[in-house]
């Protein structure tokens, strides 16, 4: 526990005194995926744009759902899941990339994991603007609970944050991990009530799913956007608990390993 | 020379790295391995309880062949390595010049990357923008300082890497090996840069093969073989224990 408490501290400490530099390599995370294209930044916000205009008419006119403004319904979760698993794809070679500079320069090796996920904050931010716009179009009610999502928002950095460090770590010493990583996500994504409503699966099977500890990380984002409702409280209690039980396990194992990360990269 | 304050010790530093050996030739062969949990490596020493002190505005240099463990002091002196066993111990400010722009990114302009090398080195944003006006001078980039530095020919890369990585002010300044770069006028310059920071009492510490050198501009010379520390000492009698060693050594192999 003593470990546990001190390594909190050190990312605490650590993230401010390398604010900057997170900052920095995370924009440039950005400026490089976005050069040399026409739009440049613009495709932070018509990549999902364009994502919302195929799923709607896909879920409108093709697959029919019982559910009204499915793709709103959809967008509400999946946009959440599209920041969770590219944070994750980003970073789990985060070290591993940049190996080269930890055999030369003595850097803070949490910096990389944590821009990978600042970068993909900012993507996720941006492609919020285009779903704002695409409620009303569909005349789906903008609800006033729009407002809770910053709560969600936290929860979710902050369990991703967690399952960053914990593979980014884990791929500089078997590269096998970034492959299984890619399987996991999209286990993972099926097994999470995204595309489906938790309601569809049958009540006894229920709380296997509820096991789940992203379920009550998103789930926030559905109900602000889609119902209009808030999450009861055991449900926000429930959120934080997975968000900081990511980061203590995932943050205890990247810290125990870090000095060795340059031997191996 | 013991009177003045240290500015890097280490103490019985050893510094141990594992050499896995896997290179399956057949998919058997990568089968049993991988079943009997990777079991072929083994641990080599590059640096075997090297211990010295280095006063504060010394210019040291460390000599010795290839695989002999200098860089690997320099890379434990900067904080790259944390060694296997032993202490270190760096006093003030250090800037490594270890790789010349290893934090560059190809696709990003000049001005960028100084900010990102610069961050990089763990200087704020403030002392590097205060200083990016002097940095672009000394590296004499011009206009290019807009333009993305994988359109720089490699002089201007180098002297801007140089330029970010000295115009910080550190107290320390640890170098490898760099200065076999750029043409004659640049070096000059850059070792002009380096008599400045003796001036200015600066602590360097720095690995090359060129003896000219060491005997020109170092107050020491440490000797390196085989991860051990062999000599210590004015640079003219260390280089001529490494010229020994160098003539046995080819002795031996005829």
């Amino acid at each position: 526990m003593g470990e546990v408490r001190l390594s909190m501290i050190e990312l605490v400490r650590d993230t401010y005194r390398y604010r900057e530099l997170i900052w920095a390599l995370a924009l440039k995370e950005l400026k490089i995926r976005y050069k040399r294209s026409v739009l440049g930044f613009m495709w932070a916000l018509l990549n999902p744009a364009l994502l919302m205009v195929v799923l709607t008419l896909v879920f409108s006119t093709i697959m029919r759902f019982n559910i009204p403004h499915y793709a709103v319904f959809l967008l509400s979760v999946l946009l959440p899941w599209t920041f969770f698993s590219q944070s994750l794809s980003y970073a789990v070679e985060a070290i591993v990339a940049n190996g080269d500079l930890i055999k030369k320069i003595a850097v803070p090796k949490l910096v990389f994991p944590m821009a990978a996920v600042v970068s993909n904050i900012i993507n996720l931010l941006l492609s919020l603007i285009p779903l704002a716009l695409l409620v009303p179009l569909l005349r789906h009610p903008f609800y006033w609970t729009w407002l809770y999502l910053p709560v969600p928002l936290l929860a979710l950095a902050i369990f991703t944050l967690g399952m960053t460090f914990f593979f980014a770590a884990a791929n500089v010493y078997y590269r096998d991990v970034a492959h299984i990583l890619q399987i996991l996500l999209s286990a993972w994504f099926y097994l999470t009530p995204i595309i489906y409503p938790l309601e569809l699966i049958p009540a006894r099977y229920q709380w296997i799913f509820k096991l789940n500890p992203i379920i009550y990380v998103i789930n926030g984002f559905r109900l602000a956007v889609y119902y209009g409702m808030l999450p009861k409280a055991p449900s926000i209690v429930a959120s934080f608990v997975c968000a900081f039980l990511s980061l203590f396990l995932g943050f205890a194992i990247f810290r125990k390993y870090q000095d060795n990360f340059v031997f191996y990269v | 020379m013991s009177s003045s304050p240290v500015a890097i010790r280490l103490q019985n530093v050893t510094q141990r790295f594992r050499v896995i050996q896997e290179r399956p030739d057949t998919v058997r062969e990568l089968f049993s391995k991988f079943f009997r949990h990777r079991s072929s490596y083994h641990d080599f020493e590059a640096v075997k309880n090297a211990s010295f002190e280095v006063p504060k505005g010394q210019m040291l240099g460390l000599i010795g062949r290839n695989g002999s463990g200098k860089s690997t002091i320099l890379k434990i002196v900067s904080g790259v390595y944390r060694p296997s066993a032993g202490t270190v111990q760096v006093q003030g400010s250090l800037a490594p010049l270890i790789e010349l722009g290893a934090g560059f990114h190809h696709e990003l302009t000049g001005r960028e990357n100084i900010l990102l090398n610069g961050l990089l080195m763990g200087y704020s944003k403030r002392e590097i923008l205060a200083r990016q006006q002097s940095i672009i001078d000394f590296a004499e980039i011009g206009d290019f300082i807009d333009s993305p530095v994988k359109q720089y020919s490699s002089g201007m890369y180098m002297r801007l890497a140089f330029a970010v990585a000295t115009e910080v002010d550190p107290e320390i300044l640890v170098i490898d090996e760099i200065l076999a770069v750029g043409d004659a006028g640049f070096q000059d310059k850059c070792f002009e840069r380096i008599r400045n920071f003796r001036r200015a009492g600066k602590t360097i510490l720095m690995v090359t093969h060129n003896m000219a050198q060491v005997a020109q501009h170092c107050d020491r010379a440490i000797l390196l073989d085989k991860g051990s520390i062999t000599a210590d000492g004015l640079p003219d009698d260390v280089i001529e224990v490494y010229k020994s060693l160098l003539a046995l050594e080819a002795a031996a192999a005829h």
